[in-house]
């Protein structure tokens, strides 16, 4: 019986459409997307860090970019990334592991709430000086 | 004869035979108010294509066979109203399942689905609860609280179908089923904990743990728990998948 | 050998509903070569919307005896060949009304003249076993009623037919038959997934079309005393009862309730059709079942509906005969009296029957192509339903 197969590329790209699906995907979706930008931002640190072996000057120019208000708001975005992904984590390995599944709505919502606080608190360290 | 409120509603429905590009028909059709959306889909083959393909056996969420995607999230028509999808404007957009070959419109290739439960060997009857009622939906809407039954002098227990009718709507909606063409998926992971469950046999206990330790077993699960979402007749199979890792770290931990 | 290979009849089955696939399943086990036409889904007719009841034969037992003992000895069949597939917690033919209770005797009498075992229980004992039955309750007689899904009913009989070589062709709609003389000699067939046309050439075809069966028999020239008749039922959002709960009385609207899994389906009604292939569900229906419901178990009006289905039965025509009272027996039609030889009808019946009617017709079609292998399917047990799609 002949069949039509989608493409595989469009449904490994599934995930990311996250349009009338519920809590749990949402979730899953923001930890893939965090995650890569995690990873994105592994290295960019890397190669920001080997300005270091390029000496004083060279470390000096981007120490003063780094204090510009748009890198303190990519530093702020980051901040968020890694809270997102680390305390989604924590509810993915605690379910991951059948503690707590029936609540994993709660969790998140929890888990999301406190990262949405620190993320307020520490932005306004950032930012306040 | 009471006269039915009839609503007019336009379905786009996707379209696809052998050998043709995929594309979208939009037919309007005149249903009652109360009709479910197999109601609509019959009234499209009887009244306006009768090219039209679709599963369906039941109408009454035991079969598993119409499962489909009402405006891109995975339904079953037979128990879904048309009130409760449309929004009385926008054609409502029917989509075959995700994850499967489509063989014409609705209708898909279910026989990898069915293949992973086989593997699973799931018996589709199981012994029924002591109490009644009993409902998939919870019983707050009723506000019954469960009474015991006696058994008739003849029967040592009564017995029931599982919960999961095999509609593969878990299996649509999960998303690494689309990633991994040989994951058991939420239906055969969660039939593998249910006949788990149903035996002492340590060959057979082995065996399906083994299965769901596998490359293509519980670990490949994500946790978008969109499975339970998902399905219509509450199996929770990403409560089943986590159910298992918990077994299987267990018996890891008993080995040492 | 390949010679023989060209003598084994082909026999095309038009309809896979739980005549079609029952069919299916006899012949390939008689070693014959199986075709299934169906133009849809397995059980997508008829079959896929009944009420799912394994019957013992009680509802049948005082106005039509035959088809009450058919159905008890294909239920004790089927407890055999499909034991995985069943819900066995037995049923209960309930008293509510002094006239009820008048019928009790009679029951009870049908029952033993039916070989139906039959047990008068007590009133309080019925209330234990099902906590939720009308407390009004006057009598309770245990009978063994079972409940089954139609769907894999027809699949696990078309799963064995297929590992007996059955072919079967779901989305394929029958338009026409060729014939040679006076003798049918293969289908017209349209392909649904492609709309392409074929053309399958057969010893013999069998119309096991349900309420269709007028219309395919039209198409080979001859006509079936068929008269469609549809009913409705109610299914609900949870499960009241464990054992099928059954008015003690004749025959009547809404006056079954069938459990099955986490629902409870309340049937039927009865009314004629012209067209089986659209059928409008009537409100005052659903309003009956749900009023009829209620008198056995009064939780029935709190509970939400998760479905409602409607589908015509195929009973068979006698001039005159109130559709309640039509006998629900089954009967085989041999066209070649009609001038389609090679054409053979199986209509009526219900799916508790199916096996039974498939064996009355898989003779009637051996003894035409003379083929002399006995039937197997009383005992041979039924393949997973799991592998038709394999």
């Amino acid at each position: 019986m002949a069949t039509l197969n989608y493409p595989k590329i469009r449904q490994a790209g599934r995930w990311i459409d996250v349009r009338r699906r519920k809590l749990g995907m949402w979730a899953y979706a923001l930890n893939r997307l965090t995650g890569i930008g995690l990873v994105v931002y592994l290295y960019l640190h890397l190669g920001v860090l080997s300005q270091l072996a390029r000496g004083q000057s060279s470390w000096d120019s981007f120490v003063s970019l780094a204090r510009s208000p748009y890198y303190l708001a990519l530093d702020v975005l980051l901040l968020a990334g890694i809270l997102i992904h680390g305390l989604n984590g924590l509810r993915v390995a605690l379910t991951g592991f059948d503690i707590g599944v029936r609540a994993q709505k709660t969790l998140f919502g929890i888990l999301m709430l406190v990262a949405a606080v620190a993320l307020v608190a520490a932005a306004l360290k950032i930012f306040g000086g | 004869m009471t006269s039915m409120k009839m609503v007019e509603v336009p379905l786009q429905i996707f379209r696809y035979k052998e050998g043709e590009r995929p594309h979208y028909d939009t037919f309007t059709v005149q249903v009652p108010e109360t009709a479910h959306v197999i109601d609509a889909m019959d009234a499209v083959w009887a009244m306006h294509d009768r090219s039209f393909t679709f599963r369906r056996a039941c109408h009454h969420s035991s079969c598993g066979s119409c499962s489909l995607r009402i405006n891109g999230v995975e339904k079953l028509p037979c128990i879904t109203r048309v009130t409760d999808v449309w929004d009385g404007r926008a054609p409502l957009r029917l989509d075959p399942l995700r994850n499967f070959a489509i063989v014409s419109d609705l209708v898909v290739d279910v026989s990898s689905f069915f293949q992973r439960l086989s593997a699973a060997g799931m018996a589709i009857t199981r012994d029924a609860e002591p109490s009644l009622p009993l409902s998939v939906d919870g019983l707050a809407v009723i506000g019954v609280s469960p009474k015991p039954v006696e058994l008739p002098e003849n029967l040592s227990c009564f017995n029931r179908f599982e919960n999961c009718i095999e509609c593969a709507i878990c299996m649509s909606a999960c998303p690494t089923m689309a990633t991994d063409d040989k994951f058991l998926g939420p239906a055969g992971l969660a039939a593998i904990y249910r006949a788990r469950q149903k035996t002492d046999n340590p060959i057979d206990v082995a065996h399906l743990l083994g299965m769901a330790d596998g490359e293509h077993g519980v670990w490949r699960c994500h946790s978008a728990f969109e499975c339970t979402a998902a399905c219509p007749q509450a199996v929770d199979p990403a409560g089943k998948i986590m159910a298992l890792r918990r077994e299987l770290i267990g018996r890891r931990f008993k080995k040492r | 050998m390949a010679s023989d290979l060209m003598l084994i009849p082909h026999v095309i089955i038009v309809g896979a509903g739980s005549t079609g696939a029952a069919t299916a399943h006899d012949l390939a086990l008689r070693g014959l070569r199986v075709t299934v036409i169906e133009r849809g889904e397995v059980a997508s007719g008829t079959t896929g919307r009944n009420h799912c009841l394994l019957h013992a034969g009680g509802r049948y037992c005082v106005t039509d005896r035959e088809s009450a003992i058919e159905c008890i000895d294909e239920n004790m069949i089927l407890r055999k060949i499909m034991p995985d597939l069943l819900e066995l917690n037995d049923g209960l033919f309930v008293a509510l009304t002094e006239a009820d209770l008048a019928f009790k005797e009679r029951f009870l009498e049908g029952c033993a003249a039916c070989h139906i075992p039959a047990h008068d229980i007590p009133v309080k004992r019925a209330l234990a076993m099902e906590p939720f039955l009308n407390p009004s309750t006057l009598a309770a007689v245990q009978v063994p009623d079972g409940v089954f899904e139609p769907f894999r009913f027809c699949l696990a009989f078309l799963a064995t037919a297929r590992l007996h070589g059955a072919v079967v062709r779901r989305y394929a709609e029958v338009t026409d038959f060729i014939s040679s003389g006076k003798n049918v000699t293969g289908a017209k067939l349209k392909d649904r997934r492609t709309g392409k046309s074929e053309t399958l050439g057969a010893d013999l075809v069998v119309n096991a079309a349900g309420p269709w069966a007028g219309e395919i028999a039209a198409m080979a020239g001859v006509s079936v005393p068929e008269v469609p008749t549809a009913g409705v039922m109610v299914a609900l959002d949870c499960r009241l009862n464990n054992m099928v709960l059954n008015r003690l009385n004749k025959p009547s609207d809404g006056d079954i309730v069938v459990p099955q899994r986490a629902t409870s389906v309340i049937g039927t009604t009865s009314w004629t059709v012209k067209d089986p292939d659209l059928i409008s569900i009537p409100p005052e229906h659903v309003e009956r079942m749900i009023s009829q419901g209620e008198q056995l178990l009064p939780l029935v009006r709190k509970v939400p509906m998760r479905a409602k289905m409607a589908v015509a039965r195929p009973l068979i025509a006698r001039r005159g005969e109130d559709a309640r009272k039509v006998s629900r027996t089954f009967e085989c039609f041999d066209h070649a009296a009609d001038g389609a030889n090679g054409f053979v009808t199986i209509a009526g019946g219900k799916t508790t029957t199916a096996r039974a009617m498939a064996e009355r017709v898989a003779d009637i079609v051996c003894d035409k192509l003379g083929i002399a292998t006995a039937c197997r399917t009383r005992d041979l047990p039924l393949a997973s339903y799991r592998l038709f799609y394999q």
